[in-house]
């Protein structure tokens, strides 16, 4: 299973922003400064104030295959609530993160659980991508120094290079996360994590360019363990709508059974 | 004593029996020694390595925290806590500590496990496992000084080495999720599996505060004894204490129930082997008497017709087995004597049987099997032979005091 520190998968699956960006907040200097406010435009682009999703995740590694359809809801960056519409034996599960933890509700049991730090780093739904990615999701924009280290065309797109350094007091596992945008519609093509040998250790590729809330946005977002490339995660969106109506009681604990 | 004497003589009348009778004593004490000395060495030792494992031989920790633990329980005002336990004579040292379950992660994995936060400044090698298992780099400088000290085993699975970082996460006083990142300063290995691929060490000044927890707030403060015996006496002068009203102090077999019940668990088959010794040195006994009791028949029955009584001739077989007892603890006692310093110093390397996991409850142990004997354990094994001994000659001696006078005058 993969450690995922600071993806943003929540979001990704939101589909609201797909990626959030860091600024850099205490670096200096032209380019620094540059590369945050790009970054900082590619979120505000892909970011609303709400949304609400269907996606379909795809989970394939050496022991199973499994499908899942899931609709998801967030406000901002600290709410998020999803559950499962598809298989019909787990439809109903509700995931709900608000702030730093994460709760689940299973209503076969009808029992609401705050996940422990001790269960925070278990695979989220069989995925690639784990609990702990939640929690550590909004915390990057404090945790990275980022800067433009290409721009210009490779394999006939005109991209941007992003390199995000993780701050040294930062509780990030990476050595660097690399980020790959096209230039003139800031959309995410690649993010690369290296640990800190500056080995690559996971890929997430965003391709199948489809009109989703009023845009063209890529579709499908693949989450790829380098030690295991037999093995993937995806999540395919169907459907994206931004700036929803919805209120913050929606996101409550207490609303977690009723969903 | 006349009876005395006669005795004494009649126990060399058959000089061969009686020797490899007082053998057969010698040896029984030469292996209840062994058994009880192998034990009494043993168990300290582990009680011991259990208690340098971070809870000590007594904890001062949270009400409730031993059943349920959890980093929201804690005790205030730990260094007056440490110091009131210091004043014991009996206490040699004291430690506080935080110890929690914490989640370490790198770029290529996540691993549940626990930590322990400590102060270097009270930390020796003698009370802390960890530290001196330290096998690279070495313990962060101080309480406040970065650095995580984490098992062999964990490294491994994170693929660590020193300088790499990693990002702990765990819940703090208020059970709001934290993470914190550190670089490997040393990396320990302790020959335990299951701590070396799950325990860190943490700077407790650094863990205090992503904690939330004030500077004088920690999970525990344990207590290294002199002498692991004298445990629940401590524990029970220390609770009655008022300044640990609002703490539990605990017992290291309350701590560590694994092991105690491990210890408690090989002692009683100790004690069912030793039970066995027993009733062979018994029987051997039994069997010596009773055959000089059987074949002097005829020299009793003249004894009573000249005047002694029944119960004299009991008397005088109890004192035979008295003097038989006697040689054979003294025998015993010169045989045991080079054994038993051989197997103190020296010991048998069984480390060819362990194979490589050597822990026995969760607990290091050392694959050289010394003895070392208590004091007391002495007194019980030397009581109970002797006890034996005697019991054993019981019945010889009442067959001795039941020969009807004519009949074993009467020449068969």
């Amino acid at each position: 299973m993969q450690q995922t520190s600071s993806a943003k998968w929540l979001s990704i699956l939101a589909l609201v922003p797909f990626l959030v960006l860091p600024p850099a907040a205490t670096a200096d200097g032209e380019t620094p400064k540059r590369a945050s406010e790009i970054l900082r435009s590619v979120d505000d682009l892909w970011r609303g104030n709400s949304s609400h999703a269907i996606t379909t995740m795809r989970v394939k590694t050496r022991h199973y295959t499994r499908t899942m359809r899931l609709e998801g809801w967030s406000k901002g960056k600290e709410q998020t609530l999803f559950r499962v519409l598809e298989p019909k034996r787990e439809r109903g599960t509700v995931t709900l993160k608000s702030g730093n933890h994460i709760y689940t509700y299973l209503p076969k049991t009808d029992r609401k659980i705050r996940l422990t730090s001790g269960m925070m780093m278990g695979s989220w739904m069989g995925s690639h991508l784990t609990n702990d990615d939640l929690v550590k999701e909004a915390r990057l924009e404090d945790d990275y120094i980022a800067r433009i280290s290409f721009e210009g065309v490779r394999d006939g797109q005109n991209i941007i290079e992003f390199t995000l350094i993780p701050k040294p007091e930062a509780a990030v596992v990476w050595g660097k996360v690399i980020l790959v945008v096209l230039a003139d519609s800031s959309t995410p093509l690649s993010e690369q994590f290296y640990d800190e040998d500056m080995q690559l250790v996971r890929t997430f590729s965003f391709t199948d360019m489809k009109l989703l809330a009023g845009r063209m946005r890529p579709a499908v977002m693949r989450v790829v363990p380098v030690d295991k490339p037999e093995e993937f995660t995806e999540f395919i969106y169907e459907k994206l709508e931004l700036d929803i109506e919805i209120s913050d009681h929606f996101f409550s604990v207490s609303n977690l059974k009723r969903r | 004593m006349k009876l005395n004497r006669l005795a004494w003589r009649n126990l060399w009348r058959r000089k061969r029996r009686t020797l490899i009778t007082a053998f057969s004593i010698a040896f029984g004490v030469m292996l209840a020694m062994t058994f009880t000395g192998a034990g009494d060495h043993y168990y300290t030792r582990m009680i011991d390595a259990g208690a340098s494992m971070g809870m000590g031989h007594i904890t001062i920790a949270p009400i409730d925290h031993n059943r349920a633990p959890s980093l929201k329980k804690r005790l205030g005002n730990v260094q007056q806590l440490r110091a009131e336990a210091l004043l014991r004579p009996e206490v040699v040292d004291a430690m506080v500590r935080i110890s929690g379950q914490a989640m370490f992660a790198s770029a290529h994995k996540s691993i549940g496990g626990m930590f322990m936060a400590i102060d270097p400044a009270q930390e020796r090698e003698s009370n802390n496992l960890f530290i001196r298992s330290i096998i690279e780099g070495s313990l962060f400088a101080n309480a406040n000084a970065p650095g995580i000290v984490v098992g062999v085993k964990l490294a491994e699975k994170l693929r660590l080495r020193i300088g790499k970082k990693v990002v702990y996460t765990t819940t703090d006083a208020h059970g709001e999720i934290v993470s914190a990142i550190e670089r490997v300063s040393g990396i320990f290995k302790t020959g335990i599996s299951e701590v070396d691929s799950s325990m860190a060490l943490l700077p407790i000044a650094r863990v205090q505060k992503i904690l939330q927890y004030r500077p004088d707030e920690a999970t525990l403060v344990a207590l290294m004894l002199d002498d692991q015996r004298h445990t629940r006496a401590t524990r029970d002068t220390l609770a009655a204490l008022p300044v640990y009203a609002r703490a539990e102090v605990l017992s290291w077999q309350e701590s560590q129930p694994d092991l105690a019940g491990m210890i408690a668990l090989d002692k009683s088959s100790n004690y069912i082997s030793q039970l066995l010794i027993a009733l062979l040195v018994a029987a051997g006994i039994l069997n010596t008497m009773l055959m000089s009791v059987l074949e002097r028949k005829h020299e009793f029955g003249v004894m009573m017709a000249v005047g002694m009584t029944p119960g004299g001739l009991f008397r005088l077989v109890m004192i035979e087995s008295f003097w038989l007892a006697v040689v054979g603890l003294m025998v015993g006692i010169i045989i045991s004597t080079p054994w038993y310093i051989y197997m103190s110093e020296v010991g048998i390397d069984l480390s060819a049987a362990y194979g490589d996991d050597m822990d026995f409850g969760g607990v290091l142990i050392d694959p050289v099997m010394k003895v070392r004997l208590f004091k007391e354990s002495i007194i019980a094994i030397l009581c109970g032979l002797f006890a034996l001994a005697l019991t054993s000659g019981a019945y010889p001696a009442w067959r001795a005091g039941r020969v009807p006078p004519v009949d074993s005058l009467k020449i068969n």
